[in-house]
């Protein structure tokens, strides 16, 4: 009786297994302990394999499953999507940034050579003085479309 | 892969692969959520195989990742194997149904995976290492070694390979 790893020991699987055994492997796992422990375990996952499988709880639901794959799915398929809308809105917001400082210079000239030739002195009784500036309602604009380019930004990539 | 294509693979292995996930980590509930995670990993994964006994082997190595997962999780909770595990949802009864229930729960994690996948699926060395993320060299020997500890606590709980022998 050997206790070492035995050459016969895939036939003897096979043969545990699948019930098949020849006349010669038979006599070879009777006289070797090692082919003997094999069959035992074999024999025995086989029994408890048989009774696991015919638990009575039911299985999962696959129709809930295959449902639920395909919103992971989707949802994948929207993230994928929206990325690419992400990165376009951070390159134009870049993009704006560096023209902006880029001719920040430049631009302050031209505006304020615009607004020089302009008549600012009219007056406007009914409206709050302030309402009356055009440099000040620019600045405004800007900063609100500003920040609700922001906005969007940040609710983008929260999604 | 279609839904009715997904039902039919479904079929074929739910129940095996419940089968290995209730013995290799000793509770039901567990079980039939890893169970859900490995297919919706495949199906996700888009993974269509070329037959359906690459799809098993797939999911059966998605399973054994939950699990390895799943142990490496707890170990920090309590450094000792999880055997019989105490949490709300275990079924005793699969231990205690069967010897070899109460036997297998001695080994170690990794060696149940191993004995299973061997001798029950009947998977080659070499998709055992890949499911395990070891060595297919080693596994002639780790496979050896598994199996006599699962012997010997099957012996002491009365089974001795004459009686199984027919």
């Amino acid at each position: 009786m050997s206790t070492h790893p035995c050459p016969y020991e895939e036939a003897v699987a096979r043969a545990a297994r699948g019930g098949d055994w020849s006349p010669e492997l038979e006599a070879h796992r009777d006289g070797c302990l090692t082919c003997a422990e094999l069959t035992l375990v074999v024999a025995a996952l086989a029994a408890d394999a048989e009774e696991l499988a015919g638990l009575d709880a039911p299985l999962p639901d696959p129709g809930a499953l295959w449902l639920r794959a395909r919103l992971a799915t989707r949802e994948r398929d929207f993230q994928r999507a929206t990325r690419a809308i992400v990165w376009v809105q951070r390159a134009t917001v870049a993009a704006v940034l560096a023209v902006g400082i880029a001719f920040a210079p430049g631009l302050w000239g031209l505006v304020s050579g615009l607004f020089s030739g302009l008549d600012l002195s009219f007056s406007t009784p009914d409206l709050p003085r302030a309402a009356g500036s055009p440099l000040l309602v620019m600045i405004v604009s800007i900063l609100v479309l500003g920040g609700l380019a922001l906005w969007e930004l940040t609710i983008t990539q929260e999604n | 892969m279609d839904e009715a294509a997904f039902r039919h693979l479904y079929d074929r292995t739910a129940r095996p692969l419940r089968a290995y996930l209730v013995r290799s980590c000793g509770d039901l509930a567990l079980a039939d959520d890893l169970l859900q995670e490995a297919y919706l990993r495949m199906l996700r994964s888009g993974f269509e195989g070329e037959d359906d006994n690459h799809r098993k082997n797939y999911l059966f190595r998605i399973a054994t990742n939950l699990l390895r997962d799943h142990f490496r999780r707890k170990k920090p909770e309590s450094a000792e194997v999880p055997e019989l595990d105490g949490s709300p949802g275990h079924d005793e009864a699969i231990h205690l149904r069967s010897d070899v229930g109460s036997a297998m729960s001695e080994l170690a994690p990794r060696d149940r995976q191993m004995l299973w996948l061997a001798y029950v699926e009947g998977a080659s060395h070499q998709e055992i290492a890949k499911a395990l993320g070891l060595r297919t060299a080693s596994i002639r020997s780790m496979l050896f070694r598994a199996r006599q500890r699962l012997a010997k606590a099957l012996q002491s709980k009365g089974l001795r390979p004459e009686l199984e022998v027919s």
